[in-house]
């Protein structure tokens, strides 16, 4: 110990430390920046998407009105956003439930095809078994660059689905891809400020699906 | 009800689930420092409980430990989780405070020596079921469960437990208080779930993930998975009946 004492200066690295409550007020105020940090993001996103999600919005209720459904997909915590965006359009907190299918469910599915045929087509596949012109592809990535899902959306596109692709930093490779007509991208290099930012935006864009179908289009 | 774009921007009081945060991310380092499994359930939004696990599991930052994290769908959620779990381990629970499969896995986990946090939004719970209880209020949950909010509350809680892991000296939880269930050391009764019934009024229970035998004469009949209030080896009245 030096005649100054300075530890005090530096708790972290004390490998003694017993009082938790100095770091608890720590967590606590890093927990507040953080929330004000994602509600920003949140905000600004669906500000500057306003005119996109609107588009997107219109277009699959355009797709819906005429019998299409929603196919959605991701990896990892994405699949968990495109399984809860499954839900919000099939059980929905109010509006008209919809038909959608997450390409995430079936782990019979995705083992089988992962095993065989490869990681990167575990999307592709199941939309060339199921998917018809007419239908939504939905898809869910904070990178914008994975493979599987790009392979997804150009699949989506060749068989004539309407695209709408979620992606965080600079958008990457969906943002430039053709096969995306409806590339909403979450300006962010944080992957969780990210993944909660999709979650607003794709509420935004189910309102938006439930307000064009409540004004008027009918299924015919 | 506010407009999506007002329930992200207004401002709202951020003190109470960011104190209640940062008090669950030390006791769930604590909890895996000692070997502890993180068990995840969302009954009514099951991608909740899965984002949970995956976010624990599989870091998306380079360089974090995986830390042991399941998501248990609530569809036979009790029956598994019987068997799965062991005293010392977590159980995260997402819901309204009102879903019945929630508030009777969070009661029965206190009986098999689980410590509980539960991420909830709508009303606030009357009853304290958990250890930790980190609320949205004021939000409609159907709105809060899909706005970013609650994947919020768990990102952050993620973030907070792996910087107490940068805390060495503070993932021993003090001495004299056996983990964070001091609730359950005091005067007020223990949970117990029955496992087995015996002679004479007896029953096998479990209580704080300990066997033990308790006479159950003043709560009879009892059935396994019953859930009683014990206090000083006697049950004397039962809170939940087998599902």
């Amino acid at each position: 110990m030096s005649a100054e004492p300075t530890g005090f200066l530096y708790p972290f690295i004390e490998a003694d430390e017993r009082d938790s409550s100095g770091l608890l007020a720590d967590l606590a105020v890093s927990a507040v920046a953080k929330m004000q940090e994602s509600r920003s993001l949140r905000a600004a996103t669906l500000e500057r998407c306003h005119d996109a999600i609107a588009q997107a919005g219109l277009a699959m209720a355009e797709r819906f009105a005429a019998g299409g459904r929603l196919f959605a997909f991701g990896n990892g915590g994405s699949a968990t956003d495109a399984d809860g965006t499954v839900h919000l359009f099939r059980v929905p907190p109010s509006g008209r439930p919809l038909p959608a299918m997450s390409l995430v469910d079936d782990r019979a599915v995705l083992t089988a095809l992962s095993n065989d045929v490869g990681f990167e087509l575990v999307f592709s596949r199941q939309l060339i078994a199921h998917a018809h012109d007419g239908d939504i592809a939905v898809g869910f990535s904070t990178s914008g660059d994975s493979i599987n899902m790009l392979n997804a959306f150009e699949e989506a596109d060749r068989r004539g689905l309407l695209t709408v692709g979620l992606c965080g930093y600079e958008g990457a490779a969906m943002a430039v891809s053709d096969a995306v007509h409806h590339c909403l991208v979450v300006k962010s290099d944080s992957v969780h400020r990210i993944q909660e930012a999709q979650a607003a935006v794709m509420l935004a864009v189910w309102s938006s699906v439930q307000r064009c179908l409540a004004g008027g289009r009918e299924p015919r | 009800m506010m407009t999506m774009m007002e329930a992200n921007t207004a401002p709202v009081a951020e003190a109470g689930p960011a104190e209640a945060l940062a008090a669950a991310a030390l006791t769930l380092a604590r909890r895996f420092a000692a070997g502890g499994t993180m068990w995840c359930v969302a009954p009514e939004w099951p991608s909740h409980g899965r984002h949970i696990a995956v976010e624990f599991i599989h870091p998306v930052i380079i360089g974090k430990r995986a830390l042991p994290a399941m998501s248990i769908d609530s569809g036979g959620g009790a029956a598994a989780l019987r068997l799965l779990v062991r005293r010392g381990d977590v159980l995260v629970v997402v819901s309204t405070a009102g879903n019945a499969a929630a508030t009777d896995l969070l009661d029965r986990a206190e009986a098999w020596g689980l410590t509980r946090v539960w991420l909830g939004t709508g009303p606030r719970p009357a009853a304290r079921r958990a250890e930790h209880v980190v609320w949205l209020e004021g939000s409609d949950p159907a709105l809060a469960a899909r706005s970013g909010d609650m994947v919020l509350l768990y990102h952050l809680l993620w973030e907070l437990t792996h910087v107490v892991f940068e805390h060495p000296g503070l993932l021993e939880a003090p001495p004299g208080c056996a983990g964070e269930v001091c609730i359950t050391c005091s005067d007020e009764g223990r949970v117990a779930e029955v496992r087995s019934l015996l002679e004479g009024g007896a029953v096998e229970v479990t209580i704080e993930g300990v066997v033990e035998t308790v006479d159950a004469t003043l709560v009879a009949p009892v059935a396994p998975g019953d859930l009683l209030l014990v206090h000083a080896g006697v049950a004397l009245t039962t809170i939940g009946a087998s599902p």
